[in-house]
């Protein structure tokens, strides 16, 4: 039965979040990249925007509008809107943050409590197994306000990954380097600052590290079923307006939205995580 | 650095170290049989030993991190197993593998003990920084551990376990793993060391040259941690032929040469 157990939150925890790996590795080429593939991802760009152009020449314009539409989008939205760009950005971060502190005291309860491991346990196992796509349906006949919705969405996909990531984190805690701490008699709290907190700081960041473009992603669903405020719902009432440009403007803004923040978690990482960095490029 | 002041529990002349009769069993297996000996303040003493000999066990013992199935341990006046937290401050062990803190830089290791104690952190910085200097490790504060030798971790290693100040250094096996010149150098700053502060230091170790080169005194444990000779070691670390005596006296105790003895 234990076996059993943890091999299902060993599958649960392997589930890599879609993308994840494609982003940060796009976001690690564009952060240490040669000029020969900064001319190579210019190139690629380029002949993006020529297979636009020439499309654009063949088909309607609800089909395939011309770059120089899509970029007349991208300033319209720019100017016109900004509010919803904060508040999807708003709402990331507060889910974000949210499912990091409640995952990280999960995974720590799941770690330190045997009579309520195996309850978590199950709990988190279950919650990964349930659909993105059901969080979301579930939301909207449970909750009228829209940021709740939004809020119990991201949460209930996001949390599991942090509480199984500090759960592994502390699993792997060296029993050498308890027992040098215990040497000195430290008090729990002295324990967990000097010891635990700096050891599970790793795996917070890079489960942030990999679950941001995913989250990123899924506030967007939400917002497109559950909220008339947001870029989610702007690319929906684009689309059910049949303007096709701003749905591209939109993505544009996303990709580039994915790409700065997975630079920023690799800043963090880099300032936090100092100390391994040179093993790690070695 | 003052030593701290003693306090009733340990006066001046009584033991540091004093184990009784003490027995501990690992699943039906008796891994230290009615072992007795005592560690007098200021003294260097060595547990020498083959592998599996029961010498880490009886080190968690005086440690307090295990407790024993019959007899009685004292350190510092208490028991260490259930007076954990009264020796706080008044022990501390450097290990085989240095154990530091891989997210903390050579002198952020070296604090930590201070800071456990609760040590201001200007006072706790200025003593690493003393005790790196006095290991020989001055200029390497700001280093990572994946950036120094072995040799520099144990150093940091025993700077941290030096620098809190304590009545009792425990060291296991800590000169083992280090070729055999990083080994010398270290054993001999870090008796120097221990010497200059009047440290009282129980030394665990399979090697007999740690023994011969470091202490006061050795202890020789066979199989259950039984006694096999304890031998006054003074003279041999002055007299070459006193040492070659002693370490064939040692050699016989462990019953034979051991590869692993070689220097
Ligand atoms: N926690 C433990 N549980 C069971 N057996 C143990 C434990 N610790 C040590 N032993 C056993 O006790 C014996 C002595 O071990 P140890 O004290 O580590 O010897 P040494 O340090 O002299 O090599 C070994 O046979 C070992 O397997
Ligand atoms: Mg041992």
């Amino acid at each position: 039965m234990q076996g059993f157990n943890d091999q299902v939150i060993e599958a649960a925890h392997r589930r890599t979040v879609p993308g994840s790996r494609f982003a940060a590795r796009a976001a690690n080429l564009l952060a240490r990249s040669t000029v020969r593939e900064t001319a190579a991802t210019t190139i690629v760009v380029l002949l993006l925007i020529a297979a636009m152009e020439v499309a654009s020449w063949y088909v309607p314009d609800y089909i395939m509008p011309s770059p120089e539409a899509v970029s007349a989008a991208i300033w319209r939205l720019a100017n016109t809107d900004y509010i919803h760009v904060f508040a999807t950005l708003g709402r990331l971060a507060a889910a974000l943050s949210f499912s990091l502190v409640a995952g990280v005291l999960l995974g720590l309860l799941m770690a330190l409590s045997p009579l309520l491991r195996p309850f978590i346990r199950s709990l988190v196992v279950i919650d990964t197994g349930i659909p993105a796509l059901s969080w979301i349906l579930l939301a909207v006949f449970w909750f009228k306000n829209p940021e709740t919705r939004i809020f119990f969405i991201l949460i209930m996909i996001l949390m599991p990954f942090y509480a199984l990531s500090i759960y592994d984190g502390f699993r792997a805690l060296p029993k050498d380097l308890v027992d040098m701490i215990e040497s000195f008699r430290p008090s729990q709290l002295q324990t967990l600052r000097y010891l635990i907190v700096p050891h599970l700081v790793p795996y917070v960041i890079l489960t942030t590290k990999s679950v941001i473009g995913y989250a990123t992603r899924m506030v967007i669903f939400a917002e497109l079923v559950a909220s008339a405020l947001g870029v989610g719902s702007r690319m929906g009432l684009a689309q059910s307006t049949f303007h096709i440009d701003e749905v591209l403007a939109w993505t544009f803004f996303l990709v580039v939205l994915n790409i700065v923040l997975q630079l920023l978690v690799t800043a963090i990482e880099k300032a936090v995580l100092g100390w391994r960095q040179e093993t790690a490029v070695r | 650095m003052n030593m701290r002041p003693t306090d009733l529990g340990s006066v001046v002349g009584a033991p540091v170290i004093s184990l009784r009769g003490v027995r501990k069993d690992f699943s039906g297996h008796r891994v230290v049989d009615d072992l007795s000996f005592d560690v007098a303040r200021g003294e260097i003493v060595t547990l020498l030993g083959r592998t599996g000999a029961g010498k880490t066990t009886v080190l968690n013992i005086i440690m307090g991190t295990t407790g024993i199935d019959a007899g009685a341990v004292r350190v510092a006046g208490a028991d260490p197993f259930k007076e954990f937290k009264s020796l706080k401050g008044r022990l501390s062990v450097a290990f085989q593998n240095d154990r530091l803190l891989p997210w903390r830089t050579t002198v952020e290791n070296a604090e930590l003990g201070l800071l456990i104690l609760g040590e201001d952190r200007k006072r706790a910085r200025a003593k690493a920084i003393e005790w790196l200097a006095n290991v020989n490790l001055a200029g390497a504060e700001d280093k990572y551990p994946h950036q120094l030798s072995g040799g520099m971790r144990q150093r940091v290693s025993l700077a941290r376990a030096l620098a809190v100040d304590p009545e009792l250094i425990l060291l296991d096996e800590s000169f083992s793993q280090l070729d055999h010149v990083t080994s010398r150098t270290l054993r001999r700053d870090f008796c120097k060391v221990a010497r200059e502060f009047g440290k009282t230091c129980l030394i665990v170790t399979h090697r007999i040259d740690d023994a011969l080169e470091m202490a006061d005194r050795v202890i020789v444990l066979g199989p259950g941690a039984r006694i096999m000779l304890e031998m006054p070691l003074a003279e041999a670390r002055i007299d070459q032929q006193t040492r070659d005596q002693c370490r064939a006296q040692i050699e016989t105790a462990l019953g034979g040469k051991d590869e692993a003895d070689e220097s």
